[in-house]
């Protein structure tokens, strides 16, 4: 039932329902697939074997399980690199940068307070 | 006591306090456990917490990554995947 070829449905795991096919027989109880799922070794009771054999050769590459599946109408999604994008580099800060910084109103305003609490004191005298 | 607290509604949490007493905590009673929407088996992987915690958690962390995770368990799942492959 389980040969070289052999189109299954992955029923475990995060590839469960998706379509793959033996490359290789490893033992009685692993293989070797590859297709819509990751290439990797695999569990037999993990798989469930279907009706249609595609024609490849041992250990085929994963672009002709590919192509071969493609023409028994298998959906295969390809991956695709992530562009790169350029992060905004970071602009040391200008010493006029610094000055614009509204450090003045502390000042003014603790002088206020100070103001005040000398008025204050003055009136009690 | 609160009075509001004094109903059973609260579950209590006893925590032993940095001063070495023991006090308790009335906190919010935890839902049920998810539980697998074909056989009814409780769900392995999926928190049970409340949803203001779980939203804290990650994605990957709330239900197991496969097909219908969180929803069936993985051997009904199976069963779906195999009935749909043999066309039964």
């Amino acid at each position: 039932m389980i040969e070289i070829g052999r189109v299954c449905i992955k029923i475990a795991g995060r590839e469960a329902g998706k379509k793959c096919a033996v490359v290789d027989v490893i033992d009685d109880n692993y293989v070797l697939i590859d297709g819509d799922v990751r290439r990797k070794r695999c569990n037999v009771k993990h798989l469930e074997p279907l009706e249609e054999v595609i024609k490849i050769e041992k250990n085929a590459s994963h672009d002709a399980v590919i192509s071969e599946l493609k023409k028994l109408g298998v959906d295969v999604k390809e991956k695709k690199a992530k562009e790169k994008k350029e992060k905004p580099k970071r602009v040391k800060k200008t010493a006029e940068a610094k000055e614009e910084k509204p450090k003045k109103k502390v000042k003014e305003k603790k002088e206020k307070k100070a103001e005040e609490k000398k008025a204050v004191k003055a009136k009690k005298k | 006591m609160q009075r509001r607290l004094r109903s059973r509604s609260f579950r209590r949490v006893y925590v032993k306090t940095p001063g070495g007493d023991v006090v308790i905590h009335y906190k919010k009673r935890k839902p049920k456990s998810a539980h697998c929407g074909k056989c009814g088996a409780v769900l392995k992987g999926v928190p049970r917490e409340l949803p203001y915690k779980l939203g804290k958690l990650a994605k990957t962390e709330r239900r197991p990554e496969r097909p219908y995770g969180g929803v069936l368990c993985s051997g009904c799942m199976r069963a779906l995947f195999i009935k749909e492959a043999r066309g039964k």
